[in-house]
């Protein structure tokens, strides 16, 4: 057979490659390298996957706004049992059963549910949870189509409804008996008995009268309330002449407190007594305005300083400074945090709903009266579900009764909010 | 001597406002003055820039562009209606016209009144009401999430709660006199009010020092290390 | 005038100097006291702790710097374990300052030698979405969706645009929510909001005077924990490691507190030899 030059070149060119690749490898194969490769292999093909945790319930969350799906699983047997391995659960979703499927969140081991919130509603999504062990994993199987919609009532959250709807409409039934001139009987509020006199210091002592309405705006009931005793209190001074001074510390409340003093000076037949002068604002800052009205203390010192709205920390600044200049304070607020100091370094103090039930009493408007007689049914029902649910609790421990248990559960659960 | 005018002034200022614990005087009402005045100029330019910019102009401008130049009709123009409310609050500055307030200022506290009678009516009422039912004593097996009451120190524990909480309530209830078991009741939840608000007050005196701590170090730290070195 | 009357009637200012004298000896001292974890800052840390490194974590800085001494150190201490476990920041503020504070904080912790040599970048690693009007109407929106409360975060990014904030619609993606509260809008409305209706895991820092109120909340378990005050902050700093300026005031902090407690006593007892005072209404008649 006869060959051509070229062919017999490119034999000889390969057979040179050959040989070249034979004497390239600076190594022979061995068993290292071996290993190398079948753990390499290994690591690709998972040798003891966990066994998959199973899709269980998979629903539209009941009663809320929609764009939320429940997605709960029974627990792989690898978690807490058999190899013991299962380090978490990865929740997938497609708008197709086919996929593809995106990562939606996870839950750690031992966890069987997930809210998935970022659902748009009216679309059809497919779930399915991946148990993770490690580098392994396994899936369960895909769920049916499940769309997440939005409620017009929330089940769960009955017993809350059915609560407050028996505080509200005992609220609402006292507030038209109080306008139909029912008298409603709210007990002495000791405190109030000493406004009259504290005023009557000041008019004898030819000093001034310091009214502090709370640092906060006219949308805080703190404030309302203040306020609503300002127009009595207002009165008392216009009657005895006395001279007011309320510095504020919001631009709403300096309105309406003048609006309620011109009023009160107005009934009290003396307009000419007012000024505008008499409420002015500060500053909005909370510190810039106490450390003002320190200064108005000490310098103008009142005899009588009243402090009844809503407090943060600038109250005890207040109130021991008019300590120092010898003043009568009487303090009110709800603020829990800064009753403490209100009672330490006043004269008097409404404590809580006290300054509400002052500004009932004062004002004697059939709304607050009705409010506050509405309140205490509210605090009925906590009494005597504190009560009975303690006493069940306690006769089923003593009886070992399991049915009394059941019960007291049941009662308990009432109040659960969830 | 490190001379940093921002941490002299505030040294001034700091030593100004401290100086009133000895007595008024001069330099405590500059210092006041300052604050007053530096404070209402600072809340007027936030309240200015993250309020009404932020929130009503950066929404609203978008909207309106919108609809002058392509005719669209956006969300955006919803803050229309917050705009108009703001005005007619501001209308409680004009005596005359003073009453158009009270719309928008009904519309913040009704909406407030109404987020906030859930908020309080679950958290502060229905959930406390649900801890405070607990067992005073027995061994009673752990059912609801309730520990079983295994010694008499976890029984009095709960049952001071009990008592505490059951007192306060009748001190707070208005509709009957504080006479007779009623009248001691609510002497007991006094007691007990007393003693939160010591407890209370303890926790404020910490939180005072700590700000008090805050300002010597910035006056030892700060401003005097800062003047030898 | 007897000694206890003396007591009684003590001039202020001298107390006033006591109580100076015993923060600033101390803090001239620089000790760092032993402090012991109490139940309130262990139950958080423990929650903290064990999040995994990539967890989202909601950190509401609700206070200005008026109250920075009592919560800026637990804050610093947060936000530097958040960088050295790669637990992904994202930070609000429900106070106009708030968000300021923060830029303390992570500036702090980035400037620290622990984290000198690691990569924290900002958009990955954490987002400051600055502050939002509204209070507690602001917690609600982000219920439902946290682009209606932040389109756009504290440099001008829009929400779309970040990438930690990629699948964060609501709080159902968030893993752990951090308040840091002076006052109003606070922990209580995050607890009354956030927890009570969409079920956040939630860790507070108060400052001293608001501790009390959230007790309630951390007894019925509304709250995983709660740092109190200065000392909360310096337990804080014990438990993540980083012990800085609170643990180092914490000797100031008793020095004061112990000259506050015998004036107590010196002056109830003073009270009770003398007889009980009478109100100003009674010494006028």
């Amino acid at each position: 057979m006869k060959h051509s030059a070229s062919s017999t070149f490119a034999f000889l060119f390969l057979f040179l490659i050959f040989t070249g690749v034979l004497f390239a490898q600076d190594e022979p194969i061995d068993s290292a390298m071996v290993d190398s490769v079948a753990t390499a292999v290994e690591e690709m093909v998972p040798v003891n996957p966990p066994k998959p945790a199973q899709l269980d319930i998979v629903q539209d969350n009941p009663g809320d706004a929609g764009s939320s799906i429940h997605v709960s699983w029974i627990l792989s047997p690898d978690d807490g049992a058999g190899d013991n391995d299962v380090t978490s659960y990865i929740i997938y979703r497609s708008e197709s059963p086919t996929g593809p499927f995106e990562a939606v969140g996870s839950a750690s081991r031992g966890l069987v549910e997930f809210e998935d919130a970022t659902t748009t509603d009216g679309i059809e999504y497919y779930y399915y949870v991946e148990t993770v062990a490690g580098d392994d994993s396994a899936r369960s199987s895909i769920s049916r189509p499940i769309k997440s919609s939005a409620q017009w009532f929330s089940t769960k959250d009955i017993d809350t409804f059915i609560i407050g709807l028996m505080i509200s409409l005992s609220v609402i039934f006292f507030i038209f008996a109080a306008q139909k001139g029912k008298e409603l009987y709210l007990r002495k509020i000791a405190g109030l008995e000493a406004v009259d006199e504290a005023i009557g210091r000041a008019t004898e002592m030819g000093r001034p009268i310091l009214f502090i309405p709370g640092i906060l705006d006219m949308d805080d009931v703190q404030t309302v309330a203040g306020i609503t005793i300002l127009g009595r209190i207002a009165k008392t001074i216009a009657n005895y002449d006395t001279k007011l001074n309320m510095p504020v510390s919001r631009s709403i409340v300096m309105t309406t407190a003048r609006e309620t003093v011109k009023q009160a000076y107005v009934a009290a037949g003396r307009p000419e007594g007012y000024s505008d002068d008499m409420v002015h604002y500060l500053t909005d800052e909370q510190f810039g305005y106490v450390a003002a009205v320190d200064g108005i203390m000490v310098r103008e010192k009142p005899a009588t300083c009243f402090y009844l709205g809503a407090f943060f920390a600038e109250s005890l600044i207040m109130a021991e400074t008019g300590n120092s200049i010898g003043a009568i304070q009487i303090a009110g607020t709800a603020m829990p945090a800064q009753l403490p100091f209100f009672v330490a370094a006043c004269d008097y103090t409404l404590i809580g709903e006290e300054l509400f039930a002052a500004s009932a009493y004062l004002s004697g408007e059939p709304k607050q009266l009705g409010s506050l007689k509405g309140q205490d049914i509210g605090k009925m029902i906590a009494m005597a579900a504190i009560l009975i649910g303690c006493g069940l609790f306690t006769v089923a421990s003593i009886t070992n009764s399991e049915s009394l248990l059941s019960l007291a559960n049941t009662f308990r659960s009432i109040f659960s909010a969830s | 001597m490190n001379f940093d005018i921002g941490i002299w002034i505030a040294a001034f200022l700091t030593l100004g406002i401290m100086s009133f614990l000895y007595k008024d005087n001069p330099w405590y009402k500059i210092s006041e003055a300052i604050f007053i005045g530096l404070s209402a100029g600072y809340w007027f330019v936030s309240l200015f820039w993250q309020n009404l910019v932020s929130k009503l102009w950066d929404n609203l401008w978008p909207a309106l562009d919108a609809l002058f130049t392509r005719g669209e009709f956006t969300g955006g123009l919803l803050y229309l209606i917050a705009g108009i409310l703001g005005l007619m609050m501001l209308m409680r500055l004009v005596p005359q016209i003073g009453w158009i307030s009270r719309w928008p200022l009904a519309l913040v506290v009704g909406a407030t009144a109404g987020l906030q009678f859930i908020n309080y009516l679950v958290s502060n009422g229905v959930i406390q009401v649900y801890n405070t039912i607990t067992p005073l004593f027995g061994p009673v097996s752990e059912a609801g999430g309730i520990a079983p009451v295994t010694d008499v120190w976890h029984g009095l524990g709960n049952a001071l709660i009990l008592v505490g909480t059951f007192t306060g309530l009748v001190y707070f209830f208005f509709s009957k006199e504080h006479k007779g078991f009623f009248g001691g009741a609510a002497r007991v939840g006094t007691w007990f009010l007393m003693i939160t608000f010591g407890a209370s007050f303890g926790y404020t005196v910490m939180s005072r020092m700590s700000l008090l701590i805050g300002r010597l170090d910035f006056l030892v730290n700060t401003w005097i290390t800062g003047i030898f070195t | 005038m007897g000694f206890w009357d003396k007591m009684l009637a003590i001039d202020r200012r001298w107390i006033f100097l006591f109580v100076g004298l015993s923060l600033l000896i101390p803090m001239s001292l620089g000790i760092e006291t032993k402090l012991s974890i109490s139940p309130e800052t262990a139950g958080l840390f423990d929650v903290y702790e064990n999040l995994p490194p990539g967890s989202k974590v909601l950190m509401s800085f609700d206070y200005d710097p008026p109250s920075a001494p009592e919560l800026q150190p637990m804050a610093d201490a947060a936000v530097k374990y958040a960088f050295m476990h790669d637990l992904k920041l994202i930070i609000m503020g429900l106070w106009p300052q708030g968000p300021l504070q923060a830029e303390i904080s992570i500036q702090r912790a980035l400037d620290s030698p622990e984290l000198k040599d690691k990569e924290v970048e900002y958009g990955v690693d954490y987002v400051n979405l600055g502050f939002q009007a509204g209070n507690e109407f602001v917690i609600q929106r982000m219920g439902s969706d946290f682009r209606e409360a932040f389109a756009m975060d504290i440099r001008g990014n829009r929400y779309e645009d970040i990438p930690i904030l990629k699948n964060v619609k609501n709080f159902s993606n968030i893993d752990f929510a951090f308040n840091f509260s002076a006052g109003y809008p606070g922990t209580v409305e995050w607890v009354q909001v956030a927890v009570d209706r969409y079920d956040v895991v939630l860790g507070a820092g108060n400052t001293a005077v608001q501790a009390p109120l959230a007790y309630p909340y951390l007894g019925a378990g509304q709250l995983v924990g709660l740092l109190g005050g200065m000392r909360g902050g310096a337990e804080f700093e014990v438990a993540t490691g980083f012990s800085a300026k609170a643990t180092v005031f914490m000797l100031s902090q008793t020095f004061a507190h112990a000259i506050v407690i015998l004036f107590i006593i010196v002056g109830n007892v003073a009270y009770a030899i003398t007889g009980r005072g009478k109100s100003k209404l009674e010494a006028d008649r």
